[in-house]
């Protein structure tokens, strides 16, 4: 039986629905040491801003029960250097690639697109609307990202959207009340399609020393710890949802990874866990085309949100 | 290049109390491993603990390598509990080695309790590759937690011990302890600790005109560069090059790149 894994994330063709969740693949290189990244359905890079950014100061990580909490802080090399130093890499893998973009206004945002459109960096756009660690935990209160406030992620949208002709993805936060609210709010922006969900918000004290684990106090909780809290926002914005979704939170086997699909999402992305497994992206690939094989399925299309209720 | 292996246990002793050497087959690993650079332990399949283990090669042999812990944590608690015959997943080696520079007329190694993990490799490197025998401060809370004096011993090494409470050797730091060998600019000096001892050791160097290389430690997600959640802050004003990774810059750095009014 010759089985299908192509799909057609809001315009991007993939040759398999699995990519990498932004800033836990670098730009490839890293990890096409322990297996051919060209494999995978396409590459994500690390968010990339106009200028290069140092992030901030360590202490940035720390393991959490089935889990990590990290404050990075977007650290990038900046759109420039991508351009020049690793995006040829990636090209001459012939990587299909998602640029993820991270920018300070929705000017910053179009002309992330553009510039990457132009030099041509990405096959398709992400924009990070949702990385928790680039404002002050000690101030701010309340909505303090952008995918937190429908309003915002909407004239976001549109900006890029005017900016590329490229499909762009937006990446929205788990956390805000509804998330459907969110989705809505790209897809009348224009999105192609949207990526949920970027990590929980979350701390940790030390008790001896009475002082936050992290140096940003407040970090993003990733892995199979938030992975049931991500299906269930997947199957809430598919429901109401025309345009596709990039699904990812916590996903470490093919058997993970079809939870997604089959709440809805399209395609979908490992994140954390290849820190721990290297290869975990290539063997979801695999472990993707022997489920359809098991279940009698030609095109992995027919399972999207096909949970049986 | 980096590899993943399945490697046998081949023993794991404990050495002092909550100090423990396991030593791991792994011929292909330690085939192209040098003294300085380390591997990522999966502990157990799951989740729990969720992230690898950093480890430094303490020795290097022809089928395999060896590595000191302390129990620490989960990871380690896990650790201590196996035996000789188990199976553990291996990524590595990981990292840069110590550089070895054959210019300088003494190679001073500055141990801090576990961070004496990577001394037995790079002592070995220095006799065999260089031809010149290492002196070594080796410094611990109190004198059952010194380790490895035999291994250095049978290098033909100079072992000063210094001791937080005096119960062998001198009491006092690690950088009390390198103030007494009287380091200058002939002198390289190799140190792994705890990050106040670093600091300490490193201002010694400056002020004496020797040259140190500091091996650090962090918590570590890819150990391969790509998470940067194990930087630490240099004095490097690129804003880009302002953190410099544990994992791919290091873990060896010069001190004098490190910004250490920071720690």
């Amino acid at each position: 039986m010759s089985i299908s894994l192509r799909v057609n994330l809001g315009g991007l063709e993939m040759k398999n629905p699995v990519t990498v969740a932004s800033g836990t693949f670098a730009y490839g290189e890293e990890y096409d040491q322990y297996f051919d990244i060209s494999q995978l359905g396409a590459v994500t890079v690390k968010s990339l801003s106009l200028r290069p950014r140092a992030g901030n100061p360590p202490p940035r990580l720390v393991e959490t029960p089935a889990g990590m909490l990290n404050a990075i802080g977007l650290q990038n090399v900046g759109i420039e250097a991508y351009l020049k130093d690793k995006l040829p890499f990636l090209r001459k893998k012939g990587c299909t690639i998602i640029g993820n973009i991270y920018g300070h206004s929705p000017e910053e945002y179009a002309q992330l697109a553009q510039r990457l459109e132009a030099e041509g960096g990405a096959d398709a756009i992400e924009a990070n609307l949702s990385c928790p660690n680039v404002h002050d935990a000690r101030t701010a209160r309340g909505c303090s990202l952008v995918a937190q406030n429908p309003e915002l992620v909407r004239q976001y949208t549109v900006a890029i959207k005017t900016a590329t002709r490229l499909p762009v993805f937006v990446k929205l936060s788990p956390n805000v009340v509804d998330i459907v609210e969110s989705a809505v709010a790209a897809q009348e922006g224009g999105a192609d399609a949207v990526s949920l969900i970027n990590t929980l918000l979350g701390m940790g004290i030390n008790p001896e020393t009475r002082r936050p684990i992290l140096s940003n106090i407040v970090g993003g909780l990733s892995g199979p710890a938030i992975r049931p809290v991500a299906v269930k926002m997947v199957w809430d914005v598919a429901k109401h949802l025309k345009i596709p979704i990039l699904g990812m939170g916590g996903i470490c086997t093919a058997s993970d990874a079809m939870q997604f699909i089959l709440a809805g999402a399209r395609a979908v992305a490992v994140g954390s866990y290849v820190f721990r497994e290297p290869t975990a992206p290539m063997k979801i690939v695999q472990g993707l085309d022997d489920y359809c094989r098991r279940h009698g399925v030609a095109d992995i299309n027919q399972l999207v949100g096909a949970m049986a209720v | 290049m980096p590899h993943l292996a399945d490697c046998r246990i081949m023993s794991n002793q404990e050495i002092a109390p909550e100090h423990y050497r396991l030593t791991l087959h792994a011929p292909q690993i330690a085939a192209e491993s040098a003294a300085g650079q380390f591997c990522m332990i999966e502990v157990r399949p799951g989740y729990a603990p969720f992230l690898r283990r950093p480890m430094s090669f303490e020795r290097i042999f022809n089928d395999g390598f060896s590595i000191l812990y302390r129990v620490q944590g989960e990871g380690t608690r896990l650790m201590a509990m196996m035996s000789s015959g188990q199976v553990l997943n291996i990524q590595g080696p990981l990292g840069k080695p110590f550089p070895l520079n054959p210019t300088y007329q003494r190679h001073i190694l500055v141990a801090g309790g576990i961070g004496i993990a990577p001394f037995p490799a790079l002592g070995d490197a220095i006799v065999r590759t260089l031809g010149k025998t290492p002196e070594i401060v080796i410094a611990a809370r109190t004198e059952r937690l010194l380790l490895c004096e035999k291994d250095f011993r049978q290098m033909g090494c100079r072992v000063h011990f210094v001791t937080d409470d005096g119960s062998a050797g001198e009491k006092g730091l690690a950088s009390d302890g390198l103030l007494r060998l009287n380091p200058g600019p002939d002198c390289v000096v190799y140190a792994c600790g705890p990050m106040p001892m670093l600091k300490a050791v490193h201002a010694v160097c400056a002020a004496r005109g020797a040259v140190c290389y500091a091996s650090l430690e962090a918590e570590m997600a890819c150990g391969d560069g790509v998470c940067l959640g194990c930087v630490v802050e240099s004095n490097v004003e690129v804003e880009y090059e302002r953190m410099v990774r544990v994992c791919k810059d290091g873990p060896i750095f010069d001190t004098r790149i490190i910004r250490w009014d920071a720690y």
